[in-house]
């Protein structure tokens, strides 16, 4: 068969040759042929034995001479292969059968890993030993082939190419014979082995900070040359020095990952080699990443991650390469290849040697996918980083910092919107809580970006939920006045920092009006101009410039509702219902509160509020006035007997009803002698105040009482209705409901309801009539169950009953806006008469077309719709698919 | 709130735990007494006059006229020797306007201040 070969392949060379053969040198060539073929197979199989050698370079040069040398290589190269596929790869692969089903397992045994250890680098020893036999063969044929092209006088350059196309050709086989037989797991094998060897280093590193000098000593004993070499690198190195110190301790250990990563990449494994320690680094960087990010969002990791960075993959990936001698090929680092951000100040890291291209590759890759890792992780728990906001800015700080890198900002968005939606915008969520994360939100974002750009898209979903509540406006007013943010379940700080956000944003006007003057010199306008930088790319264009887009918590707060005037009616509402309770005159920190606002809401339209304020001021200084009157005029002596209680005991609020939101009136019998001194004060403040009367409104204000009992004395604050009540026990212990109702003016209803209040403290009891419509209620007069009201023995504070009721004293923002509505029920169920059913948008217009008389339409459509469903409960209307049809 | 509030209700009780003697109005043969007692009603003022607003800028009397910020003592009402009421500003101005001789501008009598 070999003949055949033979004689086929002269064909192709040299027709003309075959006609000059005879049977004697076929004859020749067929035995060297045989021999050549014979020595091969001894030779390769002769396991370093090379006494075959010279009966091979014999026969080679024979055929070559008979211009057979392409067939001898193609010949010796077939049979390498087949050598190498039998010996070296099935081999080689079969040391790794046992981890087929283990490289999914988990690794993380010490033993196994030992073990896998061991097995890689005897495998590799024996493949590479292998292959280091069959290149001696190689450069036998090699030598062979240049001896005869020499005795030929053939060009000594073609030969060498000749020489290192045919390694070249050899390697290829070899990785292609190794690829093909590639087993799935390898891969997974590698990326265990170089996890662990990282583990190993990294926990090395970290435990050699204290006892590095002894490491080093230890181990500059054995030494080689390799790491003699990183040694005096590190002896040059002067702010380093300390990490080589460590690093030599781990130069064995690199050094043998290194050899590992030698053999692969000469058995053609290069990329995947790579692969697996990159993996490693990355996996081993994730672990790190997450270990040190944790849930903890008190401290920056960043710095840490980028040192840790340096510390242990880096100087990883420095000796590595130093080892491969990478370092030394890649170029200088002057060249114009440098990547973009090697100018960054990483020189410092490996001592006074400056970096590698290759180092400074991995190190901005490993910096990029540090800021990722940290970036989702901590955009996964934003939600959270942001309810304890202003403890967690440290790590907002960091998020910033890796957005920068990333520029992933439409990630945050998005997983920030969804986390939003799943966990906060709920029916269970408190809108005070609501409210809450939303100025935290703010705040947090607001240092992440300051144009405000994804505030508005991470704002908007918010935004349109709280639009839906009722009580948005209420909770808003309650944190922009209440210090307590009015929700001791929630933050407590975040309630007072909305009241400081007034503050703070006087401070911006301030500076803010200062800019402008400013911006009148055209230096600065120049300034200006040239810093000026464009949109993100996210940015709406349809939003406006960054310029219009001040970030202003106020105003996002206000944009919720939509307009001022609600916000402010709201606050209204809420002022009065606090001053009227006041039974002092102290008023400073509304007055600050006051100021705040009319800065940011205008003088005009904080009118009325202040005048409400400057009631309770005058009411005080009146008040002063008519005591000191009293004093003035000598008390007729039998005014003193009769004046038991005297004008000492009244104080009063003067209000000018006209500027305070609408008051609830209800009648209401004060005991005589209060009325009497009521008159007598209302008499003193014509006096005072001529022409001007007083009209008492009974059923408001405090009261302050104490009740002396046998066993102990109780103080009160109540309200007048619950004092009436209970100063009509003074004259007769019990009281039937009916009765009590007509002397203290109410209706049955309201007084059962309010003496509750007394009924619940332990002063009265209550106790069924015969007649079962009739209540009958007892004062209490000494405590019999004493555990029952320990609480109350001595001297007892209580608050406002008013709270616990929840009677207001002002009518709501609601009430008055129902009252306001009624006036357009008429025109609306005329118009459903007229036109059967319409839609809301529809109802919405045509108020406001024909309705402009006295009183002219101003409703919002919101408002309306609150009115229309409030009629559709009444069971006036009826709501269906968006129109509203007339109940019939 | 409630902090601040038992806070005065205290102050307040200690000042007038002296005049405690002299409001017996609860000692009525009665065992328990109310003594330490504050009664903070609120009121409502008005200039009591016939009318509803001034006659000349239409602003309710107890409100203030147009140039006003602030109701009550700062925007006072006057009425005239013919009974009739207007801000205090308003017919000042009126009358400065009308020369020699101003007229009240509801009846067209000679205006004068009443006494």
């Amino acid at each position: 068969m070999e003949a055949v070969d033979d004689s086929e392949s002269s064909q192709m060379c040299n027709l003309a040759v075959l006609d000059s053969l005879n049977e004697d040198l076929i004859g020749e060539i067929d035995d060297s042929w045989n021999g050549f073929c014979l020595s091969t197979e001894a030779l390769l199989k002769g396991n370093g034995d090379l006494s075959f050698a010279s009966d091979f370079v014999k026969q080679v040069q024979n055929l070559c001479s008979r211009g057979l040398d392409s067939l001898v290589i193609e010949h010796f190269l077939g049979s390498l292969e087949e050598t190498f596929e039998k010996n070296g790869a099935s081999r080689f692969w079969r040391h790794f059968d046992a981890y087929g089903d283990l490289a999914v397992l988990e690794m993380n045994d010490q033993d196994q890993q030992d073990e896998i250890q061991q097995v890689l680098h005897n495998a590799l020893e024996e493949i590479s030993s292998e292959k280091q036999y069959q290149e001696k063969c190689l450069s036998l044929l090699v030598h062979a082939l240049q001896t005869y092209r020499e005795n030929k006088s053939d060009g000594q350059i073609s030969s060498d190419a000749k020489c290192n196309l045919l390694f070249s050709k050899y390697h290829l086989t070899l990785s292609s014979v190794l690829m093909t037989s590639l087993p799935r797991h390898f891969p997974d094998v590698l990326h265990w082995y170089f996890k662990g060897r990282l583990e190993e280093l990294s926990t090395i590193m970290a435990t050699g900070y204290e006892d590095d000098s002894a490491l080093q000593a230890e181990d500059e004993m054995d030494l080689d040359e390799k790491s003699k070499l990183s040694c005096r690198t590190g002896k040059m190195d002067i702010d380093g020095s300390h990490l080589h110190g460590i690093f030599l301790g781990n130069n064995k250990l690199v050094k043998n990952i290194g050899m590992l990563v030698r053999d692969l990449r000469n058995l053609g494994f290069t990329s995947m080699a790579e692969d697996a320690y990159a993996s490693a680094i990355f996996f081993l960087l994730k672990t790190k990443v997450h270990e040190l990010a944790g849930d903890d969002y008190r401290s920056s990791v960043l710095e840490s991650i980028k040192r840790w960075i340096q510390a242990v993959p880096l100087q990883f990936l420095h000796a590595l390469l130093a080892y491969l001698g990478d370092s030394k090929s890649n170029g200088s680092p002057s060249s114009g290849l440098k990547s973009p951000l090697a100018s960054y100040p990483s020189s410092d890291y490996y001592g006074t040697g400056t970096p590698s291209e290759g180092l400074v590759r991995w190190q901005l890759r490993l910096e990029y996918f540090a800021y990722e890792t940290l970036q989702d992780l901590r955009i996964a728990k934003l939600f959270e980083i942001i309810v304890d906001y202003p403890d967690s800015s440290p790590a907002i700080e960091d998020l910033k910092q890796c957005l920068e890198y990333t520029g992933q900002h439409s990630k945050l968005v998005d997983s920030f919107i969804s986390s939003l939606r799943y966990r906060l915008l709920t029916a269970g969520a408190s809108t005070n809580d609501i409210l809450h994360q939303y100025v935290s939100t703010i705040k947090a974002l607001r240092s992440i970006d300051p144009a405000g750009v994804f505030l508005e898209a991470v704002g908007e979903p918010i935004r349109e939920y709280l639009r839906g509540r009722k009580d948005t406006i209420k909770c808003i007013v309650t944190m922009l006045t209440d210090g307590a943010g009015g929700n001791p379940s929630g933050p407590g700080s975040t309630g007072d920092s909305l009241l400081e956000e007034l503050n703070r944003d006087e401070e911006n006007q301030e500076n803010f009006g200062l800019d402008d003057d400013v911006n009148t010199d055209d230096k600065q306008a120049w300034i200006n101009a040239q810093s000026w930088e464009p949109d993100p790319l996210e940015a709406d264009p349809l939003k406006g410039s960054r310029y219009r887009r001040k970030v202003d918590i106020l105003g996002m707060i206000v944009g919720i509702i939509g307009s001022k005037d609600q916000l402010i009616n709201e606050y209204r509402v809420m002022l009065a219902e606090k001053l009227l309770n006041k039974s002092d005159y102290d008023i400073d920190s509304e007055i600050r509160t006051l100021e705040l606002l009319k800065i940011h809401f205008g003088e005009s339209s904080m009118q009325k509020c202040e005048i409400m304020l400057n009631d309770l001021i005058d009411s005080k200084r009146t008040n002063t006035n008519i005591k000191a009157s009293i004093k003035q005029q000598p008390q007729p002596a039998a005014d003193l007997r009769e004046h038991e209680m005297s004008l000492d005991n009244i104080n009063a609020t003067i209000i000018s009803t006209n500027f305070w939101p609408p008051i609830q009136d209800e009648a209401l019998n004060v005991p005589g002698p209060v009325d009497q001194l009521l008159s007598d004060y209302a008499k003193r403040f014509h006096e005072v105040k001529t022409p001007r009367k007083l009209l008492w409104k009974k059923n408001l204000g405090t009261v302050k009482l104490e009740l002396e009992f046998e066993d102990r004395v109780l103080q009160f604050t109540v309200t007048p209705l619950q004092a009436s009540i209970i100063m009509q026990f003074q004259d007769k212990t019990s009281w039937t409901s009916k009765n009590l109702a007509s002397a203290v003016g109410v209706p049955v209803d309201v007084l059962n309801r309010r003496i509750n209040f007394w009924i619940s403290k332990g002063i009265l009891a209550e106790s069924i009539e015969a007649d079962s419509s009739d209540h009958k209620f007892t004062l209490v007069e000494a405590l019999v169950d004493s555990g029952k009201t320990a609480a109350n023995v001595g001297s007892c504070e209580e608050l406002l009953g008013v709270d616990e009721d929840g009677e207001r004293s002002v009518a709501s923002v609601e009430d008055q806006l129902h009252k306001e509505m009624t006036v357009y029920e008429k025109f609306i169920t005329g118009m459903l008469t007229n036109f059967g059913s319409m839609a809301l948008d529809r109802i919405h217009n045509t108020l406001k077309m024909f309705c402009i008389g006295d009183p002219s339409y101003d409703k919002s459509l919101q408002q309306l719709q609150s009115f229309l469903s409030g009629l559709v409960t009444e069971e006036k209307l009826e709501l269906r698919e968006g129109m509203y049809f007339l109940k019939k | 709130m409630g902090n601040q509030l038992g806070g005065d209700f205290l102050v307040a009780g200690g000042s007038e735990r002296t005049e405690r003697e002299s409001f017996g109005i609860c000692n009525l043969g009665t065992r328990y007494e109310s003594q330490d007692f504050t009664w903070h009603a609120v009121a409502s003022w008005t200039w009591d006059a016939q009318d509803e607003t001034c006659g000349i800028c239409r602003m309710a009397f107890d409100g203030c006229c147009p140039d006003c910020k602030l109701p009550g003592d700062d925007c006072p009402l006057i009425w005239g020797a013919c009974n009739h009421a207007f801000h205090l500003h308003c017919i000042l101005k009126w009358v400065n306007s009308q020369t020699p001789q101003a007229h009240c501008p509801m009846c067209r009598r000679e205006w004068q201040f009443k006494g």
